[in-house]
């Protein structure tokens, strides 16, 4: 496991019949940022919660530096869950010092780190504010501040720039960046946003329905499904859209035409100098357009391609 | 020190929690004001107070040779004597032998016994002969008296031994005046004593005055329905959870919620101590009793915790926690005596105390104890087998809480 800091051996949950993670086998390598990329129901917070130990898998190992999670320091790992786990009645200071303390960081220390954590994610000014009385963007960061409090060797990130607004986001995707970049850590970040999966990830693993379907550098997911671009196309009433879709399929340099949340998704080789002919036809066949845009290929792309679907929500 | 932090943090929220505060604190206090109102000396009506009465008296032969007993001439006095302004009886007395009475007693059939001793004619002639000495201008030598002794007997923590008790002792006073009659000159004390057994007399002792004591546990046993709610607004709001990822052992989270719920239990006592006070209690001992007081609301208080620890164990949210701990903490607080006596419920005997089928739960030593202290002015000696009893069934309770909490909240979840 030289190079890696987490392992997860046929990692397999169940809930009663109901089967949310199958034979999960991964590795994630000491300080990169794994991006744990699916739908809303996909496993990956159950994974997550088997994977510090939280939750008890039906069979299968992980390992955390070569050890069984249960053995695992607790020092090791920083969680920021997916929803805002803060004591409402304490103030920011309060809740970091709660847990500093929690993880027998030395007052001295702790002092100094609770003050650069509040500078760096930008609550210097809310630090004697009760946390009901903080917006969600700034409960947010302070969740994510609790999770580094004791400065972890991992820091798991379960969805957590949900519900942020792009200002908050900006400051959180910086941060992730420093504490791999400067602080040498291990990020594993779970989100159904792929603009942050792509962005942030040294590697995404894509899950869906407790399967790990691919896992690689965003690069090499996106070079994998082809240089295409991407046409998206809204209709107006459903009838047409079967006799759109049979079009588009026997179009030359055509890779794959799906439906994504009500759009026909077509990627094509050169897709922009397709454009007139498919305007062309269209009318011809009397069926109206809505909405038309081309764009390049993403991560999302990626995603619908290897699992026929867009993200649930 | 990880259990200090907890502490620290279990006050803050407590203190900050205004609704939490109000419940804990106030809603024990406005139902003190009620039952003050409902059974303080206001709106009382008379009530006969049954008493069972043991005549051992001998009777003497009075100097022209007929023979008198006072004890049934006493008893007589008792029977006929009425409320003033009213046609309501002071007494329903039944004259038994020791035996039955105490097991009257035991039953609650009455409130008390009165044992009235062999030689009380011989101490009432005694003191008529020296009232009329008096009156002649003789002096009484007395090493030469014959003195008896009335004995009260009765539960300590009944309330209505209390109210008959006061009664009785007034009676017994008017009993000797009435034999003085205007002449005086004599310590009716030196040839009648009244000696009561397990409680200083009153003077006016109410129902109130053993329900205040209930109140406070009742305020303590509502707490288990605080801590409850507490335990599962950590577990629904993930708190829990992320304490679990850290360092924190089970003993830290437990023990360090336990300090501060314990102070509250400690202040509740003092603050319904002063409420009913204000409202009529009849505090009885000093700052000691206080002080045992408050010792005795703090195992009361970890009690509930323990029984909040247990409710939070299964409870899924905070609102089926408040629920669940009150659906509980109500019918105990009955269970305990907490707003009225109980019929007696003996299943046996322990080191000389009664063992009653409500004695194993903590509560009930805690409200007896708190009655004895606080009403009936008993010290530490007078509460020791309750306060042994209560940290006992206490930590029995505890351990069953830790036990179940850490299995069902503290452990990684298997489902």
């Amino acid at each position: 496991m030289e190079g890696y800091v987490m392992e997860a051996q046929d990692l397999t949950k169940k809930f009663g019949d109901f089967l949310a993670v199958d034979k999960l086998n991964l590795k994630i390598k000491k300080g990169e940022v794994f991006g744990f990329l699916g739908p809303n129901g996909a496993g990956k917070t159950t994974s997550i919660n088997m994977m510090v130990g939280l939750l008890s898998p039906t069979s299968g190992n992980v390992l955390i530096n070569s050890e069984e999670v249960e053995r695992m320091d607790k020092k090791t790992i920083g969680i920021c869950p997916q929803e805002l786990v803060l004591w409402e009645n304490l103030t920011c200071s309060e809740n970091l010092k709660l847990m500093g303390d929690m993880y027998t960081v030395p007052k001295d220390i702790l002092t100094e780190r609770i003050e650069t954590l509040l500078k760096d994610l930008y609550l210097t000014e809310k630090a004697d504010t009760r946390v009901s009385n903080l917006s969600g963007g700034m409960k947010r960061r302070l969740n994510l501040a609790m999770a580094v409090i004791h400065e972890p060797e991992i820091v798991l990130l379960d969805e957590p720039s949900e519900g942020l607004d792009p200002q908050s986001r900006r400051v959180l995707w910086n941060y992730i960046r420093s504490l791999r970049d400067d602080d040498k850590k291990t990020v594993i970040l779970t989100t159904h946003l792929m603009d942050e999966a792509d962005r942030l990830s040294d590697r995404v693993a894509i899950i869906d329905h407790g399967k790990l379907l691919k896992l690689d550098t965003p690069e090499n997911l996106k070079r994998e499904i082809g240089e295409g671009d991407i046409i998206e196309m809204t209709l107006p009433n459903n009838e047409t859209k079967e006799y759109v879709m049979k079009y588009l399929e026997k179009l030359e340099d055509t890779i794959s035409v799906v439906e994504v949340d009500g759009k026909i998704n077509l990627r094509a080789f050169n897709a922009v100098s397709k454009l007139p002919k498919i305007v062309g036809e269209l009318e011809k066949s009397n069926i109206q357009i809505d909405d038309l845009s081309v764009r390049q290929n993403t991560l999302e792309d990626v995603f619908i391609e290897i699992t026929g679907t867009g993200l649930r929500e | 020190m990880k259990f200090m932090s907890i502490a620290s943090k279990d006050l803050k929220e407590l203190l900050r929690d205004r609704r939490a505060l109000f419940f804990i604190l106030l809603l024990p206090i406005f139902f003190m004001l009620i039952f003050s109102f409902a059974f303080g000396t206001m709106g009382q009506d008379n009530q006969p107070n049954n008493i069972a009465v043991v005549n051992q008296d001998n009777g003497v032969t009075l100097p022209n040779g007929t023979t008198v007993n006072y004890g049934n001439n006493f008893t007589d006095t008792m029977k006929s004597l009425k409320y003033q302004d009213s046609d309501v009886n002071l007494f329903n007395i039944t004259q038994t032998t020791d035996e039955n009475a105490s097991n009257l007693v035991k039953q609650r059939n009455v409130d008390l016994e009165l044992i009235i001793p062999p030689n009380f004619s011989q101490s009432v002639l005694e003191m008529e002969q020296s009232v009329q000495g008096s009156g002649n201008g003789a002096s009484l030598n007395g090493s030469n008296t014959v003195s008896s002794k009335l004995i009260i007997r009765g539960d300590k923590g009944y309330s209505g031994f209390g109210t008959s008790l006061s009664i009785l002792t007034g009676v017994v006073g008017s009993y000797q005046n009435s034999i003085i009659g205007a002449l005086g000159g004599v310590d009716p004390e030196k040839f009648i004593q009244t000696s009561v057994e397990g409680i200083p007399g009153t003077q006016s002792f109410t129902a109130f005055d053993y329900i205040a004591p209930g109140m406070m546990v009742f305020a303590i046993l509502l707490l288990s329905t605080s801590v409850a709610a507490m335990l599962t607004k950590e577990v629904e709001s993930g708190t829990l959870r992320r304490l679990k990822l850290s360092e924190m052992t089970s003993f830290d989270y437990l023990f360090g919620g336990l300090l501060p719920w314990s102070l509250v239990a400690g202040a509740q006592i003092i603050i319904l101590l002063v409420v009913a006070i204000m409202f009529g209690f009849h505090w009885q001992g000093g700052i000691t009793s206080i002080i045992l007081a408050v010792i005795i609301g703090i195992i009361g208080g970890v009690a509930s915790i323990s029984l909040g620890m247990i409710i939070a164990s299964f409870a899924k949210n905070p609102p089926q926690a408040s629920q669940l701990g009150t659906l509980i903490a109500v019918p105990v607080s009955f269970l305990v005596g907490a707003f009225f006596q109980l019929p007696q419920v003996v299943i046996g005997t322990f080191m000389g105390q009664e063992i009653q089928i409500y004695s194993i739960l903590p509560w009930y030593q805690v409200a007896t104890a708190l009655r004895t202290v606080l009403t009936n002015g008993g010290g530490w000696n007078s509460v020791v087998y309750n306060i042994a009893a209560a940290i006992g069934l206490t930590a029995i309770l505890f351990v069953i809480g830790v036990y179940l909490f850490s299995k069902t909240r503290l452990k990684s979840e298997k489902t």
